[in-house]
Formats: C-alpha cells, sequence, structure tokens
C-alpha cells in the first residue's frame, strides 16, 4: 500500500544532520589546521604515537569507538559524572555528546590531508621563512598554509562527507532521538526496518544528490584554486 | 670575523664519512667554496644556517657564540644574523615579490634602496611563477639581504639559470657586495664564479678542505664594454664587447659606460 511521505520530519532529521556535519567541520578546521601544522614541521619523539591516536579512527570500527566514548561519556563513569555534576551536560544521548564523538571520529580526515599538503610543499620554503627570521607558527600560517588550499578543501570535504555518512557512532552515543540526535543515516536505516522504502528513498535521494552537489562544488573550486 | 670548527656525520658519494671543517672568514670577504657534488659544500652551509645541527663545534660571527656544543648553545636560524639564498630560490609562491620583500622584518627604506639596486622595481607586483630563473634568484639574493644580515649563504645560485641571467646575477651580486659588504659564502661549481666574484676559493673532498686560496685578480681576462644602447624595441639594454652582444632588462646596466671592463663574464 502506497503511505504517503510526511515531508517534515525529513526536513528536521536534514537540517540535524547538516548541523552536525556543518559544526563538526567547523571545530575540526579550528583544531585540525594547527595540529596539522605541528606534526608537519615537528620533531617531537612522541610523533608516532600521536599520529597513530588521531589516526585509530580510521582503522577501528565504529562501534569500538562508539563502546568506548560511551563509556567514557556515561554518567555512570567518572568524566560523564564529573560533567553532568560540575557543567550540568550530559553528552550521550544529546547533540552536544554527538558532536564531541563526530569531532573524534572525523579528525583524521581533516588532520591528514592537511599534514600531507603541508609535508609536500619544498622544504627549503620552510627553511627560507626561518632564515629570514620568522617562527615556525607565523611561517605555518603565512607561508605554507596558503600553498596548500587544495589540501585544506580536501580535509573540509572529507570531514563533512564523513560526518554525515556516520552510523555505528551516531547510533551509539545518540540513539535515534527525532529532532535531537536522529540523523539522516540512522533515519534511513530506521525506515527501512518498518518497510517505509518510499520514506527510505526520500531520505536516500536526498542524501545523495547533496553529496553529488557537494563533490561537483569541491572539484570546481579545486580547479580555480591557484596558488 | 667568522670562525668555526665543525664535526658532522655525513654520507659523503665514497660512503659514509664526517664533514669536519676548520674555518675563519675576515669581514666582507666574498668566499667561494668548491669541490664536487657530494663533497659537503651545501652541509657546511647549512650548519652555519643552524639548519643542520652538528655533532660537535663551534662557531662565533663578530665574537658572537652561535653555536657552542659542548656549552650547549645553538641558536636556531631566526636568531643567527643570516641570509640564505637557496638553490631553487625558495621564493613564496602566493605572494608577489614585494611580498616576499617586505615578509622579511627589516627597514621598507632598504628594502627600496635594494629593489632599486637589483633592477627588480619593473615586477615587484608580480608572482614569482612569472618570473625567469635569473629574476627569482635576483629577488631571492634581494630578499636574503633586506635583514642586513652579518653572514650571507649562497646555495649554488647560478647553477640553474642560463648565460645570460647568470651573467646578470652575478653583476647583481657583485653591486651588491661591494654596496653592503656583507660577508658572503658562495657555494658554486662555476670557475666564473670563482674568477669574477670571489676574494678567496676554498675546495672541498669529502667534508674536508683540500685548498684554501686567494683570489689575486678579480676582473683578470674580462672584456671592455666597446658599445652600450637601449633596445628601445625589446626595452633591453645592449652591451657590445669586441667577442660578444649581451642583453639585459636589468636598469644597473645604465651605469656602465664604454670603456668600462665588462664586471662579469661575457
Amino acid at each position: 500500500m502506497h503511505t504517503p511521505i510526511d515531508w517534515e520530519p525529513i526536513w528536521v532529521t536534514f537540517w540535524l544532520t547538516l548541523r552536525l556535519a556543518g559544526i563538526t567541520t567547523l571545530l575540526l578546521l579550528l583544531t585540525g589546521i594547527p595540529l596539522a601544522g605541528w606534526l608537519a614541521i615537528s620533531r617531537f619523539r612522541l610523533k608516532p604515537a600521536i599520529e597513530a591516536l588521531i589516526s585509530l579512527p580510521i582503522v577501528l570500527p565504529p562501534s569500538v569507538v562508539g563502546f568506548y566514548l560511551l563509556l567514557a561519556f556515561s554518567p555512570a563513569g567518572a568524566f560523564g559524572s564529573w560533567l553532568l555534576h560540575t557543567f550540568d551536560i550530559q553528552l550521550v544521548f544529546s547533540f552536544k555528546g554527538l558532536v564531541i564523538a563526530s569531532l573524534i571520529y572525523s579528525l583524521p580526515f581533516m588532520v591528514h590531508p592537511i599534514q600531507a599538503g603541508l609535508e609536500n610543499l619544498p622544504v627549503s620554503w620552510r627553511e627560507a621563512a626561518y632564515t629570514l627570521g620568522q617562527s615556525p607558527v607565523k611561517t605555518v600560517w603565512k607561508v605554507l598554509l596558503p600553498n596548500c588550499k587544495p589540501a585544506i578543501l580536501t580535509g573540509i570535504v572529507l570531514s563533512f562527507a564523513h560526518t554525515i555518512g556516520e552510523f555505528g557512532l551516531v547510533l551509539m552515543i545518540g540513539g535515534n532521538l527525532p529532532g535531537q540526535t536522529r540523523v539522516a543515516s540512522i533515519a534511513i536505516y530506521d525506515e527501512v526496518e518498518q518497510l517505509h522504502f518510499e520514506t527510505a528513498h526520500a531520505y536516500a535521494g536526498l542524501l545523495l544528490g547533496l553529496s553529488f552537489a557537494i563533490l561537483v562544488l569541491v572539484y570546481s573550486i579545486n580547479k580555480r584554486v591557484t596558488i | 670575523m667568522i670562525e668555526m670548527q665543525l664535526t658532522f656525520p655525513r654520507l659523503f658519494a665514497a660512503g659514509a664519512g664526517r664533514l669536519e671543517v676548520s674555518l675563519e672568514v675576515p669581514e666582507k670577504q666574498l668566499v667561494a667554496i668548491t669541490g664536487a657534488s657530494g663533497s659537503g659544500k651545501t652541509t657546511l652551509l647549512r650548519l652555519l644556517a643552524g639548519l643542520e645541527k652538528p655533532e660537535s663545534g663551534v662557531i662565533r660571527v663578530h665574537g658572537n657564540t652561535w653555536l657552542d656544543t659542548a656549552r650547549g648553545v645553538n641558536l636556531p636560524p631566526q636568531q643567527r644574523s643570516i641570509g640564505f639564498v637557496f638553490q631553487d630560490s625558495a621564493l613564496f609562491p602566493n605572494m608577489t615579490v614585494l611580498e616576499n620583500i617586505r615578509f622579511v622584518p627589516g627597514s621598507p627604506l632598504l628594502a627600496d634602496t635594494l629593489i632599486e639596486s637589483a633592477g627588480l622595481r619593473p615586477f615587484i607586483h608580480q608572482k614569482p611563477g612569472k618570473l625567469s630563473g635569473g629574476q627569482r634568484q635576483r629577488v631571492a639574493l634581494v630578499r636574503a639581504l633586506v635583514r642586513r644580515p652579518q653572514v650571507l649563504l649562497l646555495d649554488e645560485p647560478f647553477a640553474a639559470l642560463d648565460d645570460a641571467s647568470g651573467a646578470e646575477l652575478r653583476q647583481t651580486l657583485l653591486t651588491l657586495h661591494e654596496a653592503w659588504g656583507t660577508t658572503t659564502l658562495l657555494v658554486s661549481h662555476h670557475a666564473d664564479d670563482v674568477r669574477t666574484l670571489a676574494d678567496r676559493v676554498i675546495r672541498l673532498e669529502y667534508g674536508t678542505i683540500i685548498s684554501d686560496t686567494p683570489v689575486a685578480e678579480k676582473t683578470s681576462g674580462q672584456e671592455v664594454i666597446q658599445r652600450l644602447f637601449f633596445d628601445t624595441d625589446a626595452r633591453q639594454w645592449v652591451i657590445e664587447t669586441e667577442a660578444t652582444q649581451l642583453r639585459s632588462g636589468n636598469p644597473v646596466w645604465a651605469q656602465f659606460k664604454p670603456g668600462d671592463v665588462l664586471p662579469f663574464p661575457a
């Protein structure tokens, strides 16, 4: 039997998904650029350990990351309990919790492209800036980052797309609360479970269109980004 | 006066070895460092600049200690009074010529003077990608001098240039060196550089100085300018000697006159 599609919850879910991806990407940009800049020029002894830590979400199943974050965020645990009693913040089953989990989960997708972009620039540019009296911070900010705009753009797109596509982690931390933690990927799963294929199609089609539009935009911008 | 004694483990063409150099360079001297590829020339400049850390050694410049491994002193490149011109010029492609030069903390007035002296004025608003190899190296040279460094280090600046561009850069270097008297170490393969620029030539082999000789007469064997004019169609200065004709857009050439000895190789 044909069931008419109720578009309102779809728009609510999409708006939530885009908000999560947008906020996560923005915060990742603010933290990922300095981190990638430091990793690109640092000779710190423990750098490999830090790089491995950042990359863990790539190799671990999302459910593993989600499980440990759930333990950490849970009010039954020390950290979650401290957050709840000190700041009245509960991260489990909340949008804030989703943002923090997404930050951790998508961090390598922002850091790796930017770090690789910076490391691929000629070493002589960095050394020239040093011999001209400039600090490492100013060198990264004024010389290196402006010359790896495509890598930054790649980091932004990968982080955004990866956050939009999250499923296991979001389900474990946020559950499936409409308007609060129910993102598009979970909604599709939920609708298919209930055999609401038209609604699932609407979600999937919108995600497909959005992803395609983002990629077209990125490729167009990337062509125009010249040094 | 630059005084240095340095020891640095390094892989040479003949295998693993040690760069061991003890050297004194008086103020305002222009020293050419020559030697085969992999003999340690560039490493010596990088050690002086603080881009490499030696196993042991001392570097003192005009009485200031830049490096003393026994005392744990090792100033970073930012705190050493150096100008470094890299083989690939290392200009920042996101900045114009002027922005590259003004990126250096230094006097804007001095920057302007150097821009004029090196004939860079016509293309100060261009990005490095639009410049020829010779123009890029002239920009790199000016940029390196804006800090008024005590020591200027040039790592094969002529290596990637054709003869005309190389001659033009040699002239710019000579003009600026005579004007500012910066103590200079120039790594080069080319006999022309040594003949026309250097006061002294040091030859390295497998990280060791095998000869250290003064250059008696910088301009020996050079030619006399017979005719100088400005080609308005090509917008270039033209110098004719008995043997050749040279062209350049460098306004410094306007200062020459017939009868002058050509201050760079034809």
